[in-house]
Formats: C-alpha cells, structure tokens, sequence
C-alpha cells in the first residue's frame, strides 16, 4: 500500500473539508449540539453531496467509492463535527453496506436510495440492555407468522433512530422455527437463530424510546427502539435466516474503521485548535509555542495522529482487495481511538482554564471524543479481536 | 437554451497575499486559487436553469496559464458540461482576454454569455463589457437572475434599494452580480465525472489575437500600511480623569465622538 491517499482520494476528501469549512460554521454547530439534534437540511446536503452513498456501488446508484475514500471523508467530518461524522459512519458504512453485501436486487433498489437521498440516516440496531459487547446474547425475538415475521424486544443506544427510514434489527429466530442455519446434530452456538431484518421504522409496532442524555455527541440522535408485535413481510429478512450473526460482525468491522477515521479527525481539529491559540497566547512574555513543553506535547500527538492514520489507510486498503481486514480493523480502532483521547487532553491542557469553556470548541472535541473507546467494541474488545488472532493455533 | 460562463481563476478569498520581490505583483508561491466569486455566482445562475430545464447546456471558457484548468474542472464538478481551455500568460490584457473569449464565443453560438461583473483580483470589471462591445451583442450588468422568455431573456438587476427587470433579445451578454442561492459545492459524484471529461486547449494565436503592448500596466504594489498599536490607559484609581481622558482620545484622536 501507498503510506499516504491517492490523488482522487484527496480530491473527494478534500470537497468534504471545503463543504463542511462553508456551510457548518462554529455557531451553527454549538446550536445543533444544544437542541440534541442534526440539522435536517445539513442531511439533505450531505445528500446532494454524494457522501451518503459514497460506499454504495454505481450500479445501485452510489459513488462507488473505496473504503480508503470513506475514511478520508469520516475524518474531515469528524475533525468538523464529530456527531454528524458518527451518524454518516453508521448509515454509509454500516447499514448501507450491509446491505449492499447481503441485500437481494429488490431489497437494494427499495432501501439504499433512502440511505443516499439526504431524507434521512440509517440505523444498526444490534445492541440491548443486557447485550453489548457479547452480542450473541441478545433477546430479542422474530417468529414467522403468516407470510411475514413479528418482531419482539428492545434496543438500545441506537444512533440515528430519530431520523432512520429503516433499522437493520437483530432478532432470535426460535429453534423450533423453520429453517434456522444449524447442521443437524451440531450443538446449537451461542448465536444460532440470530437473523437480520430490514425493519422500516414507521411499521406498526415499531416505536422510539426516549433519546439517551449523552456526556457527547450531543446532535447526534441515540434513541432506543422498541419491538412491540412488529410486523415486518417475508421480505426483510437481509441474508438468511439464522445467519445475522455474521451479518452484525462484518457491519462492525467496516464500522470500526469510521470510527478510527472519526477519532483521527477529532484528534486533528483539537490539535489544529491548539496550534493556533497556542500561536497567539503569550504568557511570562513569550507565545506558548515557544515553551517546549507545548511544543513537545504538539509533536507527540500530531506524530499519533499521523500513525492512526496511516493504521486505518491499511485497514482500509485490505478491505477494498477483498483481503481479511478484522485485525487491522480493530488495531486502527484502538490506537485511533486511544490517541484521540490523549490529543484531546492535551489540547485541553494547551488552552488551559479557556479549554473548559464551551466558547472554545476544544472542550467539546474532549468529550466527544471520549465514546470513541466505547462504541463499536472497547478498546478491551478489540484487544481480544487482535489477541485472538494471534494466539490462534 | 445554451449558456456559457467566462470565469477567471484567481487567488482564493483566504489567502493573505504578499507583494512579490519585483514590487508589481503579487508572490503566488504556494497559494490557493479559486474560481472568481462573482463568476460562481454566475455559474450557479447558469446551473439553476439546467435543474429546472435539463435540455440547457452549460459551457465554461476562461483564458489564463495552464494551472486554471483547475477552475475549469472545479466548474465541470459543480455540474457544467464541457469546458474550454485558452492558454495565455497572466500578464495578457482584458481586451485581448476579452478578444480571445469573443472567439471562442463565435465558436461555441450560445444564447447567452454569462461573466462575473468584476473578478475578485483586480476588480477592474473590464472584460465582460469588452467582450459585448467585441461581439456587438447587448449586454446587461448587475443580474441576480435571468428567465426566458419570448423572443430572448428577462433580466433582473440590483439597484440601489430595489431592482429593475429588462428585457434583451438573445445572443446577450449578463454581468452578474449574484445569484439567489449561494453557489453549488462540486459533489463527489460530479468530481468523479468532471475527471472523465477533456478539457480541450487553445492559444491565443490559434483564435487570431496576438496580444499587444499593455495600454496600462501596473507600476507598483505596496500592502496597506500597518495599523498602530493599540493605546491602553491604566487605571490608577481615579476612574473619573480616566473616563474624562478616554472621551477626549476618542473626540481629538480617534474623532468618533
């Protein structure tokens, strides 16, 4: 692989920067992040953009682009503002390439334009009270009836509830069900009958639970989404039946690399923040950057950045030749994520008591960046993807 | 109906610019250019018509050194069809320019020429009216918009507190001044697309102008001068003398009481 993007990549990555540097000024941002939401004609934008269908074929009417262009642009959205970067992450990468990967014809024509149009954003409900991590546990049910399904149970901490037309939703087909994917007299696993539904959001049944009060991310919608009876056709089930859980792997670690981008982008924009301020703040007679010990905290994390970066290009350049991606999906994830966390501190630290002042947006960088060692696996889970793959015999 | 928008690559709105060593231009080392803001505007006023009309076509034209290509493939990405390349040193003058687009106007036969009214570099304002002159086509300046009508276009131009509507037969040539809704941003489908296109190239001799002797050059270029700094008055303790001498400050020196 090359260690730094293509010429084209670039390009694309940088309309992003120019379009996000033009229509989301610092105002308009902090008054979204109080109201709790994402503008709805910032979606609409990002739309007419290009970018929600960036990771969607040509023929399926997307930009066709490499998942190295989607990192690229994850970044710019995350280093302009971090909560619309996730909920790009989620229904570009995720949803829509779930079900680029294991829609049928119909499913695709029917779902992806509504993920492209700027109408709304896609969401991945996988996780449940009682399940997070260990998501082969979860409870939620699906049991046949008629010619359709009815879904039960409730999900939790979902991004993009608010505004998704469609949850691609987790649920248990019971053993006794016809045509749970197990081999006759194998023991049944911890994930047998897990299936995956393209569940509209306006289908009866399907109802949103009050939006979650994060420490972060506070525009970007977390809602729970709850299983009432919902009745869904034979036709949302995406992939087979009983094979979802294969289905919610592959989404995560496609996932797992927006999210790296988002947490480079983070580290970034907090890092350019301090660099300027720190240019023009003068105490003891001297501008910061002339104290080594700014400087000093400058280099290290620019240096962390730039090594995120490149761990989440390789990530994404196996991906996009077909190669198994999982471990370096994850080692991108962590150590992104991780040096996010310290960039921001620092960054932090470089403002000194004006960092903890909303006015300055590096207060709001910290604690944005704070989730991105939680959501899509810890970083413990993805030190035991990683361990996992190599102690394995 | 066809349109064809003359645009200028200049220095983008962000850079800080410097005086160059000779002291009659500007250091251009490593700046950002830019399609001209008033061009965009006339860009996007062009596009406008495309969305709401998709047999219109949308040429773009401009004449400068090689690396204004860029602008032309900027167009093309924000939606533009085909685009025109005519090479010419910077130093070239805005009759010639203006000579040159006139040609390639001849060429092209479109039904309306569009022109920022000024671009942003040295806002002299001279070549879209030069080129109608050049042509012999009616030109109108200030637009904000511009409808098709019977037998030519209705254009609408700001003045001062209001605006006029007039009307033209077409050819014409429209100055604009703005458009109602800020300029497209190049999509990343468009970027793609825009890539895939050739942008064709002329020079000047090819169009049967040979640039002459400049009727007027630059002479010089000094920055603005610097501003003083500013004047603190410390408070000892009488609050009153203090108020007292900031008041006479601001009416003697400052002279905005």
């Amino acid at each position: 692989m090359r260690p730094e993007a293509g010429q084209t990549e670039r390009e694309l990555a940088g309309a992003v920067r120019d379009w996000a540097s033009r229509a989301l000024p610092g105002p308009r941002i902090a008054a979204s992040e109080s109201e709790g939401a994402l503008p709805a004609d910032v979606i609409h934008d990002l739309g007419e953009l290009g970018v929600l269908g960036m990771g969607v074929p040509e023929s399926d009417g997307g930009l066709g682009a490499s998942t190295v262009v989607f990192a690229l642009v994850l970044e710019e959205l995350g280093a302009a503002w971090p909560s619309l970067a996730i909920g790009v992450s989620v229904n570009s990468g995720i949803v829509a390439g779930s079900i680029v990967r294991h829609g049928t014809p119909a499913q695709r024509a029917r779902w992806l334009p509504r993920l492209m149009d700027g109408s709304g954003l896609g969401a991945f409900a996988l996780t449940e009270a009682s399940s997070g991590s260990d998501a082969a546990s979860l409870r939620a049910t699906a049991r046949r009836d008629g010619d359709g399904w009815v879904l039960n149970g409730r999900k939790h901490f979902i991004t993009n509830a608010k505004y998704a037309p469609l949850a691609i939703t987790f649920a248990r087909v019971g053993a006794a069900e016809e045509g749970v994917a197990t081999r006759p007299g194998a023991p049944p696993t911890a994930h047998a009958g897990i299936t995956a539904f393209i569940v509209p959001t306006d289908a009866p049944g399907v109802s949103l639970g009050p939006s979650d009060h994060k420490m972060g991310l506070l525009a970007s919608d977390t809602s729970a989404l709850v299983l009432e009876d919902a009745r869904v056709g034979s036709d949302a089930v995406l992939g087979e039946v009983g094979r979802g859980f294969g289905i919610a792997l592959a989404g995560l670690d496609g996932g797992r690399i927006g999210v790296a981008a988002q947490s480079i982008g983070i580290a970034r924009a907090a890092i350019e923040r301090a660099v300027r301020y720190a240019r023009e703040r003068r105490q003891f007679g001297k501008t910061l950057v002339e104290f080594e010990a700014i400087r000093f905290s400058l280099a290290r994390a620019r240096t962390e950045v730039d090594a995120a970066r490149m761990l989440a290009l390789r990530a994404a350049w196996l991906r996009d030749r077909g190669c198994p991606f999982t471990r370096e999906a994850s080692m991108a994830k962590l150590f992104a994520s991780e040096a996010a966390q310290r960039a921001t501190y620092q960054a932090l630290q470089v403002f000194g008591g004006y960092g903890y002042m909303r006015e300055y947006e590096v207060e709001r960088y910290a604690r944005d960046a704070r989730v991105t060692t939680l959501y899509e696996g810890t970083s413990e889970v993805q030190r035991m993807v990683i361990a996992r793959s190599l102690v394995a015999a | 109906m066809k349109f064809l928008v003359c645009l200028k690559q200049v220095p983008d709105s962000t850079v800080r610019v410097k005086v160059a060593a000779d002291g009659k231009s500007i250091a251009t080392d490593g700046i950002t250019w830019s399609i001209s803001p008033y061009d965009e505007y006339a860009i996007e006023l062009a596009l406008e018509h495309k969305d709401g009309d998709p047999s219109t076509t949308v040429s773009v034209v401009t004449v400068g050194p090689a690396r204004s290509r860029d602008a032309l493939r900027q167009a093309l990405a924000m939606g533009c069809d085909d685009a025109t390349l005519v090479t010419a040193a910077d130093t070239v003058g805005g009759l010639d320019v203006a000579k040159a687009l006139a040609a390639v106007v001849k060429e092209a036969k479109p039904d309306v020429v569009l022109c920022g009214k000024q671009a942003s570099d040295d806002d002299q304002g001279l070549v879209g009216p030069a080129l109608a002159e050049a042509l012999g086509w009616p030109h109108v300046g200030m637009l904000t918009k511009i409808a098709a009508v019977a037998d030519g276009v209705e254009l609408w131009r700001e003045i001062e507190g209001g605006h006029e509507v007039w009307t033209a037969p077409t050819p014409v040539v429209g100055l604009v001044h703005k458009s109602a809704k800020e300029p497209r941003y190049p999509s990343l489908p468009g970027i793609m697309k825009a890539k895939k296109k050739e942008i064709p190239e002329k020079d000047l001799a090819a169009l049967g102008v040979t640039p002459g002797a400049p009727r007027a050059e630059v002479v010089a270029m000094e920055p603005p001068p610097q501003r003083g700094g500013g004047k603190i008055l410390k408070a000892d303790g009488d609050v009153k003398a203090l108020a007292a001498e900031l008041a006479r400050l601001l009416h003697e020196e400052a002279k905005v009481l």
